[in-house]
Protein backbone atom coordinates (compact mmCIF):
# COMPACT_ATOMS: atom_id res chain seq x y z
CA UNK A 1 0.00 0.00 0.00
CA UNK A 2 1.33 3.14 -0.77
CA UNK A 3 1.07 6.17 2.01
CA UNK A 4 -2.27 8.12 1.14
CA UNK A 5 -1.56 11.99 0.87
CA UNK A 6 -1.88 14.59 3.51
CA UNK A 7 -5.70 15.53 2.61
CA UNK A 8 -6.95 12.48 2.40
CA UNK A 9 -5.90 11.58 5.97
CA UNK A 10 -6.80 15.18 6.89
CA UNK A 11 -10.28 15.32 5.38
CA UNK A 12 -10.80 11.55 6.75
CA UNK A 13 -10.27 12.72 10.58
CA UNK A 14 -12.29 16.13 10.15
CA UNK A 15 -15.51 13.71 9.12
CA UNK A 16 -14.08 11.52 11.89
CA UNK A 17 -14.10 14.70 14.25
CA UNK A 18 -17.40 15.98 13.06
CA UNK A 19 -19.59 13.00 13.41
CA UNK A 20 -17.73 12.54 17.04
CA UNK A 21 -18.91 15.93 17.73
CA UNK A 22 -22.28 15.04 16.62
CA UNK A 23 -22.56 12.33 19.02
CA UNK A 24 -20.76 13.27 21.87
CA UNK A 25 -22.53 17.07 22.35
CA UNK A 26 -25.70 16.08 23.95
CA UNK A 27 -24.41 13.79 26.42
CA UNK A 28 -21.50 16.03 27.31
CA UNK A 29 -24.03 18.84 27.37
CA UNK A 30 -26.02 17.23 29.77
CA UNK A 31 -23.96 15.80 31.99
CA UNK A 32 -21.66 19.14 32.15
CA UNK A 33 -24.97 20.58 33.57
CA UNK A 34 -26.16 18.05 35.83
CA UNK A 35 -22.23 18.80 37.82
CA UNK A 36 -23.27 22.34 38.37
CA UNK A 37 -24.06 23.91 40.93
CA UNK A 38 -27.26 26.16 41.08
CA UNK A 39 -24.54 29.53 41.12
CA UNK A 40 -22.55 28.33 38.13
CA UNK A 41 -26.13 27.00 36.47
CA UNK A 42 -27.03 31.00 36.34
CA UNK A 43 -23.79 33.13 35.99
CA UNK A 44 -21.35 30.33 33.98
CA UNK A 45 -20.20 29.19 30.99
CA UNK A 46 -23.21 26.78 29.56
CA UNK A 47 -20.42 24.51 27.73
CA UNK A 48 -17.80 23.85 30.71
CA UNK A 49 -17.96 23.49 34.08
CA UNK A 50 -15.00 25.00 36.64
CA UNK A 51 -16.19 23.52 39.62
CA UNK A 52 -17.96 20.19 39.38
CA UNK A 53 -19.76 18.81 42.34
CA UNK A 54 -22.08 16.33 43.57
CA UNK A 55 -24.25 18.03 45.05
CA UNK A 56 -27.31 17.57 42.74
CA UNK A 57 -26.82 13.73 42.81
CA UNK A 58 -26.62 13.96 46.76
CA UNK A 59 -30.02 16.30 46.64
CA UNK A 60 -31.95 14.00 44.97
CA UNK A 61 -31.16 11.17 47.97
CA UNK A 62 -31.60 13.73 50.16
CA UNK A 63 -34.15 13.30 53.00
CA UNK A 64 -38.03 14.63 52.87
CA UNK A 65 -37.08 16.65 55.99
CA UNK A 66 -33.56 18.38 54.73
CA UNK A 67 -33.69 21.43 53.36
CA UNK A 68 -32.62 21.29 49.68
CA UNK A 69 -30.19 23.75 48.02
CA UNK A 70 -30.39 27.00 47.68
CA UNK A 71 -34.65 27.73 47.79
CA UNK A 72 -34.81 25.49 51.04
CA UNK A 73 -37.33 22.90 51.77
CA UNK A 74 -40.40 24.78 51.30
CA UNK A 75 -40.53 24.81 47.63
CA UNK A 76 -38.82 21.69 46.50
CA UNK A 77 -40.65 18.28 46.77
CA UNK A 78 -38.41 15.14 47.61
CA UNK A 79 -38.69 12.10 45.48
CA UNK A 80 -38.48 8.28 46.42
CA UNK A 81 -34.99 8.20 44.32
CA UNK A 82 -34.15 4.88 45.35
CA UNK A 83 -37.54 3.13 44.55
CA UNK A 84 -37.24 4.08 41.44
CA UNK A 85 -34.06 3.05 40.63
CA UNK A 86 -35.01 -0.49 42.29
CA UNK A 87 -38.11 -0.41 39.73
CA UNK A 88 -35.91 0.41 36.95
CA UNK A 89 -33.76 -2.35 38.02
CA UNK A 90 -36.70 -5.16 37.92
CA UNK A 91 -38.58 -4.03 35.10
CA UNK A 92 -35.36 -3.41 33.19
CA UNK A 93 -33.71 -7.00 33.88
CA UNK A 94 -37.19 -8.22 34.12
CA UNK A 95 -38.32 -7.17 30.18
CA UNK A 96 -35.62 -8.16 28.79
CA UNK A 97 -35.50 -11.75 30.51
CA UNK A 98 -38.70 -12.22 29.26
CA UNK A 99 -37.87 -10.75 25.69
CA UNK A 100 -34.91 -13.15 25.09
CA UNK A 101 -37.05 -16.19 26.82
CA UNK A 102 -39.73 -16.02 24.39
CA UNK A 103 -37.77 -14.87 21.45
CA UNK A 104 -35.56 -17.50 21.76
CA UNK A 105 -38.78 -20.39 21.86
CA UNK A 106 -39.72 -18.60 18.73
CA UNK A 107 -36.87 -17.76 16.87
CA UNK A 108 -35.92 -22.09 17.78
CA UNK A 109 -39.53 -23.24 16.20
CA UNK A 110 -39.47 -21.14 13.45
CA UNK A 111 -35.72 -21.10 12.16
CA UNK A 112 -35.00 -25.12 13.25
CA UNK A 113 -38.24 -27.11 13.78
CA UNK A 114 -40.11 -25.25 11.07
CA UNK A 115 -43.73 -26.21 11.09
CA UNK A 116 -46.09 -25.66 8.35
CA UNK A 117 -46.26 -22.29 7.34
CA UNK A 118 -42.88 -21.08 9.39
CA UNK A 119 -42.52 -18.35 6.83
CA UNK A 120 -45.95 -16.79 7.73
CA UNK A 121 -45.67 -17.17 11.33
CA UNK A 122 -41.90 -15.36 11.33
CA UNK A 123 -43.74 -12.63 8.73
CA UNK A 124 -46.57 -12.38 11.36
CA UNK A 125 -44.91 -11.57 14.36
CA UNK A 126 -42.14 -9.32 12.29
CA UNK A 127 -45.23 -7.47 11.57
CA UNK A 128 -45.92 -6.72 14.84
CA UNK A 129 -43.27 -3.99 15.18
CA UNK A 130 -45.43 -1.69 12.59
CA UNK A 131 -48.15 -1.40 15.35
CA UNK A 132 -46.65 1.34 17.80
CA UNK A 133 -48.18 1.00 21.43
CA UNK A 134 -48.52 4.24 21.97
CA UNK A 135 -51.69 4.15 19.77
CA UNK A 136 -52.60 1.64 22.08
CA UNK A 137 -53.10 3.05 25.35
CA UNK A 138 -56.85 3.26 26.17
CA UNK A 139 -57.45 -0.43 25.40
CA UNK A 140 -53.79 -1.16 26.36
CA UNK A 141 -55.66 -0.13 30.01
CA UNK A 142 -58.31 -1.66 29.77
CA UNK A 143 -55.70 -5.01 29.60
CA UNK A 144 -53.54 -4.13 32.42
CA UNK A 145 -56.94 -3.15 34.56
CA UNK A 146 -58.30 -6.24 33.77
CA UNK A 147 -55.22 -8.88 34.90
CA UNK A 148 -55.56 -6.39 37.87
CA UNK A 149 -52.62 -4.84 37.12
CA UNK A 150 -52.64 -1.02 37.83
CA UNK A 151 -50.04 0.68 39.24
CA UNK A 152 -47.99 -2.61 39.18
CA UNK A 153 -44.79 -3.04 37.39
CA UNK A 154 -45.61 -6.81 36.46
CA UNK A 155 -47.97 -4.51 33.51
CA UNK A 156 -44.77 -2.93 31.80
CA UNK A 157 -43.57 -6.82 32.22
CA UNK A 158 -46.21 -7.54 29.38
CA UNK A 159 -46.06 -4.11 27.37
CA UNK A 160 -42.28 -4.07 27.00
CA UNK A 161 -41.48 -7.15 25.56
CA UNK A 162 -43.85 -6.57 22.73
CA UNK A 163 -42.10 -4.01 21.88
CA UNK A 164 -38.52 -6.07 21.30
CA UNK A 165 -39.78 -9.44 20.00
CA UNK A 166 -40.65 -9.41 16.72
CA UNK A 167 -36.99 -7.85 15.82
CA UNK A 168 -35.34 -10.37 18.32
CA UNK A 169 -37.29 -13.25 16.70
CA UNK A 170 -36.83 -12.04 13.27
CA UNK A 171 -33.09 -11.92 14.58
CA UNK A 172 -32.85 -15.38 16.33
CA UNK A 173 -34.55 -17.28 13.71
CA UNK A 174 -32.37 -15.62 10.61
CA UNK A 175 -28.98 -17.16 12.71
CA UNK A 176 -30.66 -20.47 13.48
CA UNK A 177 -31.99 -20.73 9.83
CA UNK A 178 -28.35 -20.38 9.08
CA UNK A 179 -26.96 -22.58 11.44
CA UNK A 180 -25.75 -26.07 10.00
CA UNK A 181 -28.32 -28.46 10.38
CA UNK A 182 -25.74 -31.44 10.36
CA UNK A 183 -24.24 -30.25 13.77
CA UNK A 184 -27.50 -30.33 15.89
CA UNK A 185 -28.14 -33.73 13.48
CA UNK A 186 -25.10 -35.35 14.49
CA UNK A 187 -26.18 -35.05 18.47
CA UNK A 188 -29.38 -36.51 17.32
CA UNK A 189 -27.69 -39.22 15.70
CA UNK A 190 -25.71 -40.02 18.63
CA UNK A 191 -28.88 -40.24 20.95
CA UNK A 192 -29.66 -37.26 22.47
CA UNK A 193 -32.92 -35.45 23.04
CA UNK A 194 -34.17 -32.38 21.11
CA UNK A 195 -33.91 -30.37 24.23
CA UNK A 196 -30.22 -31.33 25.23
CA UNK A 197 -28.79 -30.82 22.00
CA UNK A 198 -30.56 -27.34 22.24
CA UNK A 199 -28.83 -26.55 25.17
CA UNK A 200 -25.96 -27.86 25.21
CA UNK A 201 -25.17 -27.03 21.23
CA UNK A 202 -27.31 -24.75 19.48
CA UNK A 203 -27.50 -22.08 22.83
CA UNK A 204 -24.00 -22.03 23.12
CA UNK A 205 -22.94 -21.60 19.85
CA UNK A 206 -25.52 -18.46 19.56
CA UNK A 207 -24.15 -16.52 22.25
CA UNK A 208 -23.05 -13.42 20.01
CA UNK A 209 -26.65 -13.04 18.48
CA UNK A 210 -28.31 -13.52 22.12
CA UNK A 211 -25.67 -10.94 23.22
CA UNK A 212 -27.08 -8.56 20.13
CA UNK A 213 -30.99 -9.71 20.87
CA UNK A 214 -30.52 -8.63 24.34
CA UNK A 215 -28.86 -5.23 23.99
CA UNK A 216 -31.77 -4.33 21.05
CA UNK A 217 -33.95 -5.08 23.92
CA UNK A 218 -32.19 -2.76 26.45
CA UNK A 219 -32.29 -0.04 24.06
CA UNK A 220 -36.19 -0.70 23.03
CA UNK A 221 -36.94 -1.00 27.13
CA UNK A 222 -34.96 1.92 27.88
CA UNK A 223 -36.09 4.16 25.27
CA UNK A 224 -40.07 4.04 26.43
CA UNK A 225 -40.82 7.29 28.48
CA UNK A 226 -44.85 6.98 28.10
CA UNK A 227 -45.79 3.62 28.71
CA UNK A 228 -44.32 3.92 32.47
CA UNK A 229 -45.57 7.34 33.07
CA UNK A 230 -48.95 6.11 32.07
CA UNK A 231 -49.19 2.85 33.73
CA UNK A 232 -47.42 3.96 37.19
CA UNK A 233 -49.16 6.40 39.51
CA UNK A 234 -47.62 6.45 42.59
CA UNK A 235 -44.35 7.72 43.20
CA UNK A 236 -42.82 4.49 44.90
CA UNK A 237 -43.99 2.14 41.94
CA UNK A 238 -42.36 5.19 39.15
CA UNK A 239 -39.01 3.97 37.35
CA UNK A 240 -36.62 6.41 36.97
CA UNK A 241 -38.09 7.94 33.70
CA UNK A 242 -41.92 8.07 35.00
CA UNK A 243 -40.15 9.54 38.22
CA UNK A 244 -38.37 12.29 36.55
CA UNK A 245 -41.12 12.88 34.49
CA UNK A 246 -43.23 14.48 37.22
CA UNK A 247 -40.61 16.55 38.54
CA UNK A 248 -41.02 20.35 38.59
CA UNK A 249 -39.22 21.69 35.41
CA UNK A 250 -38.20 24.70 36.06
CA UNK A 251 -37.46 23.94 40.20
CA UNK A 252 -35.81 21.32 40.19
CA UNK A 253 -34.10 21.29 36.79
CA UNK A 254 -30.13 20.49 38.19
CA UNK A 255 -32.07 17.52 40.23
CA UNK A 256 -33.77 16.15 37.25
CA UNK A 257 -30.69 16.47 34.69
CA UNK A 258 -28.91 14.73 37.94
CA UNK A 259 -31.44 11.92 37.78
CA UNK A 260 -31.15 11.30 34.14
CA UNK A 261 -27.10 11.09 34.08
CA UNK A 262 -28.66 8.23 37.10
CA UNK A 263 -29.93 6.19 34.86
CA UNK A 264 -28.05 6.69 31.87
CA UNK A 265 -24.81 6.35 33.21
CA UNK A 266 -25.03 2.65 33.93
CA UNK A 267 -27.27 1.96 31.39
CA UNK A 268 -24.43 3.47 28.62
CA UNK A 269 -22.06 1.65 30.41
CA UNK A 270 -23.63 -2.11 29.97
CA UNK A 271 -24.14 -1.46 26.30
CA UNK A 272 -20.69 -0.06 25.64
CA UNK A 273 -19.30 -3.31 27.75
CA UNK A 274 -21.46 -5.52 24.89
CA UNK A 275 -20.85 -2.75 21.63
CA UNK A 276 -18.50 -5.22 19.75
CA UNK A 277 -20.38 -8.22 21.08
CA UNK A 278 -23.51 -6.54 19.26
CA UNK A 279 -21.95 -5.98 16.14
CA UNK A 280 -21.13 -9.28 15.94
CA UNK A 281 -24.35 -10.90 16.87
CA UNK A 282 -26.18 -8.77 14.24
CA UNK A 283 -23.57 -9.80 11.62
CA UNK A 284 -23.86 -13.37 12.27
CA UNK A 285 -27.64 -13.10 11.70
CA UNK A 286 -27.01 -11.27 8.54
CA UNK A 287 -24.65 -13.26 7.14
CA UNK A 288 -25.22 -14.65 3.48
CA UNK A 289 -24.80 -17.93 2.44
CA UNK A 290 -22.72 -18.66 5.59
CA UNK B 1 -32.02 -47.74 18.10
CA UNK B 2 -34.29 -46.14 15.92
CA UNK B 3 -33.75 -43.48 14.56
CA UNK B 4 -35.80 -42.55 11.50
CA UNK B 5 -36.49 -39.13 10.40
CA UNK B 6 -39.71 -40.66 10.02
CA UNK B 7 -43.42 -39.00 10.62
CA UNK B 8 -43.53 -39.77 13.93
CA UNK B 9 -40.66 -37.37 14.76
CA UNK B 10 -41.64 -34.64 12.54
CA UNK B 11 -45.02 -34.62 14.41
CA UNK B 12 -43.36 -34.56 17.37
CA UNK B 13 -40.94 -31.06 16.38
CA UNK B 14 -44.13 -29.74 15.21
CA UNK B 15 -46.35 -30.13 18.11
CA UNK B 16 -42.74 -28.76 19.86
CA UNK B 17 -42.60 -25.74 17.48
CA UNK B 18 -46.30 -24.26 18.66
CA UNK B 19 -45.15 -25.31 21.95
CA UNK B 20 -42.59 -22.97 21.64
CA UNK B 21 -44.11 -20.50 19.57
CA UNK B 22 -46.96 -19.87 22.38
CA UNK B 23 -45.51 -17.89 24.91
CA UNK B 24 -44.34 -15.44 21.71
CA UNK B 25 -47.55 -15.61 20.00
CA UNK B 26 -49.73 -15.08 23.23
CA UNK B 27 -47.86 -12.08 24.44
CA UNK B 28 -48.86 -10.65 21.05
CA UNK B 29 -51.93 -11.39 20.60
CA UNK B 30 -53.03 -9.85 24.71
CA UNK B 31 -50.98 -6.75 24.23
CA UNK B 32 -51.30 -5.96 20.58
CA UNK B 33 -54.03 -7.92 18.76
CA UNK B 34 -56.94 -7.62 21.44
CA UNK B 35 -55.75 -3.37 21.98
CA UNK B 36 -56.03 -3.37 18.07
CA UNK B 37 -59.29 -5.09 17.72
CA UNK B 38 -60.89 -3.06 20.35
CA UNK B 39 -59.53 0.01 19.13
CA UNK B 40 -61.32 -1.08 15.49
CA UNK B 41 -64.47 -1.41 17.68
CA UNK B 42 -64.08 1.57 19.53
CA UNK B 43 -63.60 3.82 16.40
CA UNK B 44 -67.05 2.53 15.22
CA UNK B 45 -68.89 3.96 18.46
CA UNK B 46 -69.20 7.27 19.97
CA UNK B 47 -67.52 5.32 23.30
CA UNK B 48 -66.57 8.40 25.87
CA UNK B 49 -66.10 8.06 29.43
CA UNK B 50 -67.65 10.93 30.28
CA UNK B 51 -71.09 10.62 27.82
CA UNK B 52 -73.68 9.98 29.87
CA UNK B 53 -76.24 7.63 28.02
CA UNK B 54 -75.07 4.72 26.40
CA UNK B 55 -72.40 4.14 23.92
CA UNK B 56 -73.65 4.47 20.06
CA UNK B 57 -73.08 2.30 17.26
CA UNK B 58 -72.24 5.13 14.68
CA UNK B 59 -70.25 3.31 11.53
CA UNK B 60 -67.94 4.48 9.94
CA UNK B 61 -69.17 8.24 11.06
CA UNK B 62 -65.70 9.17 12.89
CA UNK B 63 -63.91 8.36 9.90
CA UNK B 64 -65.90 10.15 7.33
CA UNK B 65 -65.68 13.30 10.07
CA UNK B 66 -61.74 13.09 9.97
CA UNK B 67 -61.87 13.02 6.60
CA UNK B 68 -63.58 16.38 5.56
CA UNK B 69 -61.87 17.64 8.28
CA UNK B 70 -59.02 20.14 7.10
CA UNK B 71 -56.99 19.42 10.27
CA UNK B 72 -56.66 15.57 9.69
CA UNK B 73 -54.99 16.34 6.88
CA UNK B 74 -52.63 19.05 8.23
CA UNK B 75 -51.65 16.55 10.86
CA UNK B 76 -51.83 13.53 8.21
CA UNK B 77 -49.22 15.63 5.98
CA UNK B 78 -46.91 16.76 8.83
CA UNK B 79 -46.82 12.94 9.84
CA UNK B 80 -45.51 12.10 6.59
CA UNK B 81 -43.15 14.84 6.27
CA UNK B 82 -41.87 14.09 9.44
CA UNK B 83 -41.64 10.48 8.72
CA UNK B 84 -39.64 10.82 5.40
CA UNK B 85 -37.55 13.87 6.45
CA UNK B 86 -36.52 11.52 9.84
CA UNK B 87 -35.81 8.33 7.81
CA UNK B 88 -34.02 9.85 4.66
CA UNK B 89 -31.79 11.65 7.13
CA UNK B 90 -31.54 8.56 9.15
CA UNK B 91 -30.47 6.20 6.59
CA UNK B 92 -28.14 8.65 4.77
CA UNK B 93 -26.07 9.62 8.05
CA UNK B 94 -26.37 6.20 9.27
CA UNK B 95 -25.04 4.76 5.78
CA UNK B 96 -22.32 7.32 6.26
CA UNK B 97 -21.38 6.00 9.87
CA UNK B 98 -21.34 2.56 8.47
CA UNK B 99 -19.12 3.57 5.54
CA UNK B 100 -16.61 5.27 7.58
CA UNK B 101 -16.25 2.57 10.32
CA UNK B 102 -15.75 -0.46 7.56
CA UNK B 103 -12.75 0.01 6.83
CA UNK B 104 -9.77 -0.40 9.80
CA UNK B 105 -7.91 2.49 11.12
CA UNK B 106 -6.57 3.16 14.03
CA UNK B 107 -8.85 3.89 17.05
CA UNK B 108 -11.40 2.84 14.96
CA UNK B 109 -12.89 0.84 18.09
CA UNK B 110 -12.99 4.46 19.87
CA UNK B 111 -15.00 5.86 16.97
CA UNK B 112 -17.14 2.99 16.85
CA UNK B 113 -18.12 3.44 20.53
CA UNK B 114 -18.57 6.96 19.91
CA UNK B 115 -21.23 6.58 17.02
CA UNK B 116 -22.92 3.25 19.26
CA UNK B 117 -23.56 6.03 22.19
CA UNK B 118 -26.81 7.89 21.01
CA UNK B 119 -28.61 5.11 20.45
CA UNK B 120 -27.15 3.04 23.66
CA UNK B 121 -27.95 6.36 25.58
CA UNK B 122 -31.82 6.00 27.03
CA UNK B 123 -33.98 8.08 25.18
CA UNK B 124 -36.38 7.85 27.83
CA UNK B 125 -34.43 10.01 29.56
CA UNK B 126 -32.15 11.66 27.02
CA UNK B 127 -35.67 13.10 25.63
CA UNK B 128 -35.67 14.73 28.95
CA UNK B 129 -31.99 16.42 28.67
CA UNK B 130 -33.05 17.66 25.02
CA UNK B 131 -36.15 19.20 26.22
CA UNK B 132 -34.33 21.18 28.86
CA UNK B 133 -30.71 21.99 25.93
CA UNK B 134 -33.41 23.90 23.73
CA UNK B 135 -36.28 25.01 26.02
CA UNK B 136 -33.93 26.10 29.10
CA UNK B 137 -35.45 27.57 32.10
CA UNK B 138 -35.44 31.33 32.57
CA UNK B 139 -32.23 30.92 35.12
CA UNK B 140 -29.60 28.97 33.01
CA UNK B 141 -26.82 30.90 31.74
CA UNK B 142 -27.93 30.65 27.88
CA UNK B 143 -31.15 30.70 28.26
CA UNK B 144 -31.35 34.26 26.62
CA UNK B 145 -28.76 33.34 23.78
CA UNK B 146 -30.90 30.62 22.80
CA UNK B 147 -34.40 32.00 23.41
CA UNK B 148 -33.47 34.49 20.60
CA UNK B 149 -32.75 31.43 18.48
CA UNK B 150 -35.94 29.88 19.38
CA UNK B 151 -38.28 33.03 18.65
CA UNK B 152 -35.96 34.00 15.47
CA UNK B 153 -37.21 29.85 14.11
CA UNK B 154 -40.27 30.84 15.21
CA UNK B 155 -41.21 33.92 13.91
CA UNK B 156 -40.38 32.83 10.48
CA UNK B 157 -42.03 29.34 10.60
CA UNK B 158 -45.21 29.79 12.59
CA UNK B 159 -44.90 29.19 17.14
CA UNK B 160 -44.05 25.54 18.06
CA UNK B 161 -41.21 25.72 14.94
CA UNK B 162 -38.55 25.20 16.84
CA UNK B 163 -40.07 22.57 19.16
CA UNK B 164 -40.96 20.63 16.09
CA UNK B 165 -37.53 21.14 14.68
CA UNK B 166 -36.00 19.88 17.90
CA UNK B 167 -38.25 16.83 17.52
CA UNK B 168 -36.87 15.97 14.38
CA UNK B 169 -33.19 17.01 15.62
CA UNK B 170 -33.45 14.41 18.32
CA UNK B 171 -35.27 11.60 16.28
CA UNK B 172 -32.50 12.05 14.36
CA UNK B 173 -29.40 12.08 16.52
CA UNK B 174 -31.03 9.24 18.41
CA UNK B 175 -31.76 7.13 14.55
CA UNK B 176 -28.49 7.69 12.85
CA UNK B 177 -26.72 6.05 15.06
CA UNK B 178 -29.12 2.97 15.69
CA UNK B 179 -29.07 2.71 11.72
CA UNK B 180 -25.08 3.16 10.93
CA UNK B 181 -24.28 0.27 13.97
CA UNK B 182 -27.10 -1.98 12.14
CA UNK B 183 -25.29 -0.98 8.90
CA UNK B 184 -22.38 -1.71 9.87
CA UNK B 185 -22.91 -5.50 11.03
CA UNK B 186 -24.75 -5.46 7.00
CA UNK B 187 -21.29 -4.46 5.27
CA UNK B 188 -19.42 -6.51 8.30
CA UNK B 189 -21.49 -9.49 6.85
CA UNK B 190 -20.89 -9.16 3.01
CA UNK B 191 -18.02 -11.58 2.39
CA UNK B 192 -14.64 -10.24 1.47
CA UNK B 193 -14.02 -12.17 -1.87
CA UNK B 194 -16.95 -9.95 -3.23
CA UNK B 195 -14.71 -6.40 -2.43
CA UNK B 196 -11.85 -8.60 -3.34
CA UNK B 197 -13.56 -9.17 -6.89
CA UNK B 198 -14.94 -5.72 -7.43
CA UNK B 199 -11.50 -3.80 -6.44
CA UNK B 200 -9.93 -6.00 -10.26
CA UNK B 201 -13.04 -4.84 -11.80
CA UNK B 202 -12.68 -1.45 -11.11
CA UNK B 203 -10.77 1.17 -9.78
CA UNK B 204 -13.50 3.29 -8.97
CA UNK B 205 -14.71 3.91 -5.43
CA UNK B 206 -17.89 5.05 -5.86
CA UNK B 207 -18.41 2.89 -8.64
CA UNK B 208 -17.18 -0.30 -6.35
CA UNK B 209 -19.57 1.45 -3.74
CA UNK B 210 -22.57 1.52 -6.46
CA UNK B 211 -22.04 -1.94 -7.80
CA UNK B 212 -20.96 -4.24 -5.18
CA UNK B 213 -21.54 -2.78 -1.55
CA UNK B 214 -25.15 -0.89 -2.55
CA UNK B 215 -26.76 -4.17 -4.11
CA UNK B 216 -25.75 -6.66 -0.86
CA UNK B 217 -26.98 -3.51 1.58
CA UNK B 218 -30.15 -3.11 0.11
CA UNK B 219 -32.42 -5.50 2.22
CA UNK B 220 -30.07 -4.60 5.15
CA UNK B 221 -31.06 -0.55 3.56
CA UNK B 222 -34.65 -1.31 3.42
CA UNK B 223 -34.49 -3.08 6.97
CA UNK B 224 -33.36 0.02 8.67
CA UNK B 225 -36.37 2.46 6.54
CA UNK B 226 -39.10 0.33 7.27
CA UNK B 227 -38.05 0.20 11.04
CA UNK B 228 -37.28 4.29 10.79
CA UNK B 229 -40.53 4.91 9.31
CA UNK B 230 -42.73 2.67 11.95
CA UNK B 231 -41.20 4.25 14.38
CA UNK B 232 -41.82 7.90 13.13
CA UNK B 233 -45.06 7.17 11.94
CA UNK B 234 -46.35 6.20 15.75
CA UNK B 235 -43.77 8.68 17.23
CA UNK B 236 -46.08 10.10 19.88
CA UNK B 237 -43.76 10.58 23.22
CA UNK B 238 -40.86 12.27 21.63
CA UNK B 239 -42.93 14.85 20.08
CA UNK B 240 -45.06 15.05 23.26
CA UNK B 241 -42.28 15.34 24.93
CA UNK B 242 -40.28 17.89 23.08
CA UNK B 243 -42.81 20.54 22.30
CA UNK B 244 -45.28 19.79 25.44
CA UNK B 245 -48.33 18.75 23.43
CA UNK B 246 -48.06 22.18 21.15
CA UNK B 247 -50.28 21.80 18.64
CA UNK B 248 -48.70 24.10 15.53
CA UNK B 249 -47.43 20.75 13.83
CA UNK B 250 -50.01 18.74 15.00
CA UNK B 251 -48.94 14.79 14.12
CA UNK B 252 -51.68 12.16 14.31
CA UNK B 253 -49.73 10.54 17.20
CA UNK B 254 -50.22 13.40 19.90
CA UNK B 255 -53.43 14.75 17.75
CA UNK B 256 -55.27 11.12 19.25
CA UNK B 257 -53.08 10.87 22.60
CA UNK B 258 -54.87 14.66 23.22
CA UNK B 259 -58.18 13.84 21.64
CA UNK B 260 -58.84 10.10 23.56
CA UNK B 261 -56.43 10.35 26.79
CA UNK B 262 -57.28 14.71 27.26
CA UNK B 263 -60.60 15.10 26.12
CA UNK B 264 -62.07 11.37 26.55
CA UNK B 265 -63.47 11.16 23.02
CA UNK B 266 -61.97 7.41 22.54
CA UNK B 267 -64.36 6.69 19.63
CA UNK B 268 -63.00 9.77 17.53
CA UNK B 269 -59.66 9.26 19.09
CA UNK B 270 -59.48 5.59 17.98
CA UNK B 271 -60.49 5.98 14.48
CA UNK B 272 -57.71 8.85 14.17
CA UNK B 273 -55.25 6.29 15.73
CA UNK B 274 -56.26 3.84 13.26
CA UNK B 275 -56.07 6.29 9.96
CA UNK B 276 -52.35 5.25 10.86
CA UNK B 277 -52.51 1.37 10.05
CA UNK B 278 -53.10 1.84 6.13
CA UNK B 279 -50.10 3.73 5.95
CA UNK B 280 -48.10 1.38 7.91
CA UNK B 281 -49.16 -1.71 5.52
CA UNK B 282 -48.60 0.34 2.65
CA UNK B 283 -44.69 0.39 3.53
CA UNK B 284 -44.68 -3.34 5.30
CA UNK B 285 -45.96 -4.42 1.89
CA UNK B 286 -42.70 -2.46 -0.03
CA UNK B 287 -40.45 -3.42 1.98
CA UNK B 288 -41.20 -6.84 2.95
CA UNK B 289 -40.39 -8.28 -0.24
CA UNK B 290 -36.97 -6.27 0.04
CA UNK B 291 -35.66 -7.80 3.83
CA UNK B 292 -37.83 -10.65 4.40
CA UNK B 293 -34.96 -13.42 4.47
CA UNK B 294 -34.60 -15.32 1.59
CA UNK B 295 -36.02 -18.48 1.73
CA UNK B 296 -33.75 -20.91 1.76
CA UNK B 297 -35.56 -24.80 0.62
CA UNK B 298 -33.05 -26.99 2.39
CA UNK B 299 -36.22 -29.31 3.31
Amino acid sequence: MNPKPWWVTLGFWSVVLLAATYCLFPIYFILVQSLKSPREDVFGNPFIVVHPTFENFEDLFARPSAPRGFVGSALRRSYPVLDWLTNTLVVFTGSIAVTLGTSLAAAYALGRLRPPGFRWWRRGIFAASLIPQTILFVPLYQVVHTLGLDDNLVALLLIYPTMAVPFCVWLLSAYFERLPREIEEAALIEGASRSSAFLWIVLPMSRPVLVAAGIFALGTVASDFMIASIFLLSPHTQTVPAGLGTMDVSLDELGAIAGINLLAIPVVAIAALFARGYVRGLTAAMLEGA
Amino acid sequence: MERAPGRQTRRRDIATAYLLLSPAVLLLLTVLAYPVAWETWASLTSFSPLQDGGTAFVGLANYRTLLTTPAFWWAATVTVGYAVITSTAKVLLGLGFALLLARPFRGRAWVFLIIFLPWAYPASVSVIGWYWMLNPPVATAYAVSLGRVKYAVDSLLGGGAWAFASVILFNIWRGSSFIGVLLLAAINAIPPELFESGRLETTSAWRRFRLVTMPLLKPFLALATFLSLTSAFGDLANVWMLTGGRIVFPVIGTTAYWLAIMAGQFGPGSALSLTLVPLLVGVLLVLFRLFDPPSRDTA
